[in-house]
């Protein structure tokens, strides 16, 4: 198997070839090295995240998926050891860098995690919760974001008449709806998903899966997910990680019928991860 | 004998001996009840509580006492649950790991543990002389130290039980750690945080140590803070090493008023946490 770093990914076609007519790229990944301690997760990493698509990161467990994602809503600064070198390209910014204020790229780059995370209160307050963060809204217009956020996550039927009964009473399922629909509410421009289904049933999975295919409209979305088969169903754009090193990157359509890396088809058939 | 008879004589042998274990110690506790009720009961009436503490035979009751003690604990805890709050916040919010933090937790360990009748010495040293008596500001004050470290230690460990991914969803919605902890994690925590305190009043009410060497004890009716003021646990402790009959079944009643209401006030708080739940 040849293991020699590739030199040359040629993102900008794949990602024209996914998503005619060309989008504009969201963030930029620029030489990004990533250190847990001593621990170099990330290495030299160079990516593009076209916007209003769906881009996947697939790779076994300990890619580097999970870091990236993390690392672009800064959630690796709430842990003292962990260390990014290069840049982040976010609409010009550098999202690295200490200018900008974390709970502003956070209110900006939202996320969604792996296990369903319910805050120990009511459905409307865990929406309102995020909204009054970051801005101060009359009643009435709080009413309207949280319906058109829960609309939008498509769990209003479910949940309009139990709005102020506590979240926690709600299926996984839902409960990761709701979460979705608490981080459209702030409003972000991208969302991070990160193992978004992984605990879930197969028709929560599915629910989830058609409204990421809706959201794609108005935000951007990331998604890492260990389902190859959920990448290919959601993703405009597929990128394929192995031991810290991003391999391939190409329309989802491709990489999953034609890949270029011998490391990418391996994956993807089922001989190692 | 088979392996699968001698595994199941294993399993019946170990239920056996821990449920036996389990039967003493309730056995204990139930024995203890019971004796207090007994002898308490009877002596409870309800000049117990409109009486003041009176010589043997001219039929007292607790009155001073037990108001001295509410005044007393109620301070304790205004004074100790928001440092103790505060501190066990620090430590599983911001402490992790690091020296600070272990240092602090290492100091509270050793001040849960400290004998109480250190604690009212040391009040006795910053209180007492240098302000020229006994007070019930010096037995506030030292109960306020049995409080702390209580509060510290279940506050942490509450905490730490909260799951780190709560933290992170709040601050992926971008709130600020203030705001984190304030509205998520306290929140998540609130029934096991209320119940330390609860724990820490319960300890507070029963220590007579501390009140030895800082309020001392008053038989006569004083809402005065700064003059030697009355509670339960050192009138128990007065009353029941007395000779007199009546004294020392005041000491029962006494004995069983802060048992009931320690007890009152956990079923009472866990009726609240539920219905908020």
């Amino acid at each position: 198997m040849n293991f020699a770093p590739e030199t040359s990914i040629d993102i900008a076609s794949a990602v024209n070839r996914a998503t005619a007519p060309s989008a504009e790229s969201k963030l930029k990944v620029e030489k990004l090295n990533f250190f847990y301690g001593d621990n170099h997760a990330l290495k030299n990493i160079n990516f593009e995240i076209p916007e209003k698509r769906v881009t996947a990161m697939i790779g076994p467990s300990g890619c580097g998926k999970s870091t990236l994602l993390r690392i672009f809503n800064r959630m690796y600064q709430l842990y003292p050891g962990q260390r990014a070198e290069g840049k982040i390209l976010f609409d010009g910014a550098d999202l690295l860098s200490k200018d900008l204020d974390s709970t502003v790229v956070r209110s900006r780059i939202g996320m969604v995690f792996q296990k369903p995370t319910p805050f120990p209160m009511s459905i409307y307050d865990n929406i309102a919760f995020g909204v009054r963060l970051h801005e101060r809204l009359s009643k009435a217009q709080m009413d309207e974001r949280v319906e058109w956020c829960l609309r939008k996550a498509a769990i209003w039927e479910e949940t309009k008449d139990r709005l102020h009964t506590s979240a926690l009473g709600m299926s996984g399922g839902q409960q990761q709806r709701l979460c979705i629909a608490r981080t459209i509410a702030v409003r972000p421009e991208v969302i991070l998903l990160d193992e978004p289904t992984s605990a879930l049933d197969p028709i929560s999975t599915s629910k989830i899966e058609d409204l990421i295919d809706e959201l794609k409209q108005e935000f951007t979305i990331v998604i890492v997910t260990h389902n190859m088969q959920q990448a290919a169903r959601c993703a405009d754009i597929t990128s394929f990680f192995y031991l810290g090193e991003l391999i391939e990157v190409a329309a989802s359509n491709e990489i999953f019928t034609n890949p270029r890396e011998a490391r990418t088809r391996d994956y993807i058939t089922g001989r190692f991860g | 004998m088979s392996s699968l008879a001698r595994r199941r004589a294993t399993d019946y042998t170990v239920k056996a001996i821990s449920t036996a274990f389990a039967a003493l110690a309730l056995l204990l506790l139930a024995w203890i009840l019971w004796t207090l009720v007994i002898r308490g009961l009877p002596a409870l009436g309800p000049h117990v509580f409109t009486r003041m503490t009176l010589p043997p035979g001219a039929g007292g009751g607790l009155l001073n006492a037990i108001v001295g003690s509410l005044i007393q604990i109620g301070i304790a805890l205004v004074v100790g649950t928001p440092i103790g709050l505060m501190c066990g916040t620090f430590l599983a919010e911001q402490g992790r790991n690091t020296q600070v933090g272990n240092a602090v937790r290492f100091v509270n360990d050793v001040l849960l543990s400290a004998p109480s009748i250190l604690i009212g010495l040391f009040v006795y040293q910053i209180l007492v002389m240098p302000f020229g008596g006994f007070s019930g500001w010096a037995g506030a004050v030292a109960l306020a130290i049995i409080v702390i470290p209580v509060v510290v230690r279940t506050t942490e460990d509450m905490l730490n039980l909260v799951p780190i991914g709560l933290r992170e969803a709040a601050f992926a919605l971008g709130a600020p750690q203030w705001k984190v902890v304030t509205f998520i994690t306290w929140r998540a925590a609130r029934a096991g945080i209320v119940t330390g305190i609860l724990l820490a009043v319960a300890r507070a009410a029963g220590e007579t140590a501390p009140l030895l060497f800082t309020s001392l004890g008053n038989n006569s009716w004083s809402l005065d803070m700064n003059s030697p003021m009355a509670s339960l646990p050192i009138a128990i402790y007065q009353y029941a090493a007395s000779p007199f009959e009546d004294w020392v079944a005041l000491a029962w009643a006494g004995a069983l008023i802060i048992t009931v209401g320690v007890l009152t006030l956990n079923i009472l708080s866990r009726l609240v946490l539920a219905k908020m739940k």
